[in-house]
Parts: C-alpha cells; structure tokens; sequence
C-alpha cells in the first residue's frame, strides 16, 4: 500500500510540477512584456514568477524523491543526477533529469544573481525556454498517465498556453523603455570598436 | 501636501500588492499541494497498478524465500546423507545373517 502511495504521489507531483513550470513560463514572458494593470503592478507580474518557481522546485523534488525511494522503482539517486543513467526507461528519464538540472541552475543563479552577472544569468535563463519543452517530453515519454485523457488534456492546455505566451511574445516584441537608447549605445560601442 | 498624499498611496498600493502577491503564492502553494492528492486519487482510480505491484511484492517474497531453504537444505542434506550411508551398511550386514 505504501509502495503505490509513493507511486500515486510521483505521479500527481509530476503533473502539478507541469502545471506550476507551465504557469512560471507564462508568468516570465509577462513579465518580459512589462505587463501591469492598474490593479496589477509589474513587480507583482515577475514576484509570483519568482516565487511560484521555488514553490515548481519544491514540488519537481518531492516528484523526483517518490520515485526514487520507491522500492518498486528502484531508480536509484544516480539517475536524478546523471542523465540517461537510468535502467528503466533511459531516454525519457534522462530528459527528465536534463530538465530538472536547467531549472535547479536557472534557480542556482537567479538566487546568486549579483555574484554571477546579468548576462551571465540571463544566458541561463534562456534555458527555460528549453526545460519546460523538455519537461513536457519527458511526461509524455515516461509518465504513466501519458495517455490517460486528463493527463492528456492536461498537458494539451499546458502547450497551447504557453504556445499562445511565446507567440504574443514574440508578435509583440520588446516593451523595454530602455530598448531604444540600449541598441543606440550598443551600434555606438560597436562603431567605436571597428574604428 | 500633494505630494506627500501621492506617495502614501503609492505606498499604500505598493503594500496591497505586496499582500496580494503573498496571498496568490500562499494559495497557489496550498492548491498544489491539494492538486497533487487529487491527480494522486484520479490516477489511482485510472491506472491503479494494484495487480501489477502486489504480483511483483509476491514474487519478490518468494525469491526471497527460495533463498533460505536452499541455503538450510544444503547443510541438511549433508548431515542427513551420512546418516543414511551408515544405516545402510548395519542392513546389509543383517541380510548377510539371516
């Protein structure tokens, strides 16, 4: 009873592991758009993003620790770490472990980010761009609910909402009020370097 | 005057929105871990897994039991075949009597 309580458990953490990643991605691109309201200020916008992706960690590491002290499983804490060194489904496990390494380095360095450098982070934080696709494959590569209509439905809205963000996003471009004067002072450093 | 009446409700903003931001995350956090115990009971309830999982407790145990006699039977039979081979040579010399 215990062994399939830890397995029921890796399973639903995973899937609201999903939908948290889904709603950080959002929230992220919202705050890259400058989204406020009158009722919602921008820092509001990107203090949930940061917060709900500790609350995203908390959740992908009570997924990961299910499985692997689930005796059934036997996975091991080597295939958390080391990607594709699982027995048990290589590929997919390991694009989970791929996955959770990007955002526990996107969390590592948003937390140290005086230390680390604004380029430095914002180059890692590009990665999200790739974890969260590669999230998705995972859950539906390994996941045992993979096919399982709600599961189903569930990732299918996850897709279309962050589908729909990454279009406006890019339909909308840049909402910096500093993109302008950035890009002149970059062509001028940039003229100054050729001379 | 005016100004000091636009600061405080920026202020005053910036504190209930600093509220409502702790609320959602607080939220958030509590309807997750609420999600987790019904994706836990709807996934239960699709794929319980429950033949599967008390076939492979089953067989583990019995692996595990096989493991014991054979190690027990080992030492046993040993001692016992002794036994046997010295009872066996008392019978031969009593059919020689009769």
């Amino acid at each position: 009873m215990t062994d399939q309580l830890l397995w029921y458990t890796t399973r639903a953490a995973g899937a609201v592991s999903l939908v948290l990643l889904t709603a950080v991605v959002i929230l992220g691109v919202l705050s890259a758009l400058r989204f406020k309201t009158a009722g919602w200020p921008g820092f509001l916008t990107t203090g949930l993003h940061r917060n709900l992706a500790l609350v995203t960690l908390v959740f992908l590491a009570l997924h990961i620790v299910t499985a692997v002290v689930d005796p059934f499983t036997h996975l091991g804490w080597l295939s958390a770490i080391v990607p594709f060194s699982s027995y048990y489904r290589t590929f997919w496990l390991g694009l989970g472990t791929i996955a959770f390494e990007l955002l526990a380095a996107i969390v590592v360095t948003s937390l140290l980010r005086e230390y680390v450098g604004h380029a430095t982070w914002r180059v890692i934080h590009w990665l999200t761009y790739a974890a969260w696709p590669i999230g998705v494959v995972h859950g539906l590569g390994t996941g045992t609910d993979a096919w399982s209509p709600w599961f189903f439905t569930l990732t299918l809205v996850c897709v279309a909402a962050v589908g729909f963000a990454v279009a406006y996003r890019l339909v909308a471009g840049s909402r910096d009020p500093l993109a302008a004067p950035r890009a002149s002072f970059r062509s001028g450093v940039e003229r100054k370097s050729e001379q | 005057m005016n100004d000091s009446e636009t600061v405080q409700s920026k202020i005053s903003a910036r504190d209930r929105a600093q509220r409502l931001m702790n609320r959602l995350t607080a939220g958030i956090a509590l309807g997750a871990v609420a999600g987790v115990g019904a994706l836990g009971y709807v996934s239960a309830a699709t794929i319980p897994g429950s033949t599967s999982s008390s076939a492979t407790s089953s067989t583990s145990s019995t692996s595990a039991s096989s493991t014991t006699p054979s190690s027990s039977s080992s030492s046993g039979l040993q001692a016992s075949s002794g036994s046997v081979s010295a009872s066996s040579s008392s019978g031969v010399a009593v059919s020689g009597g009769s």
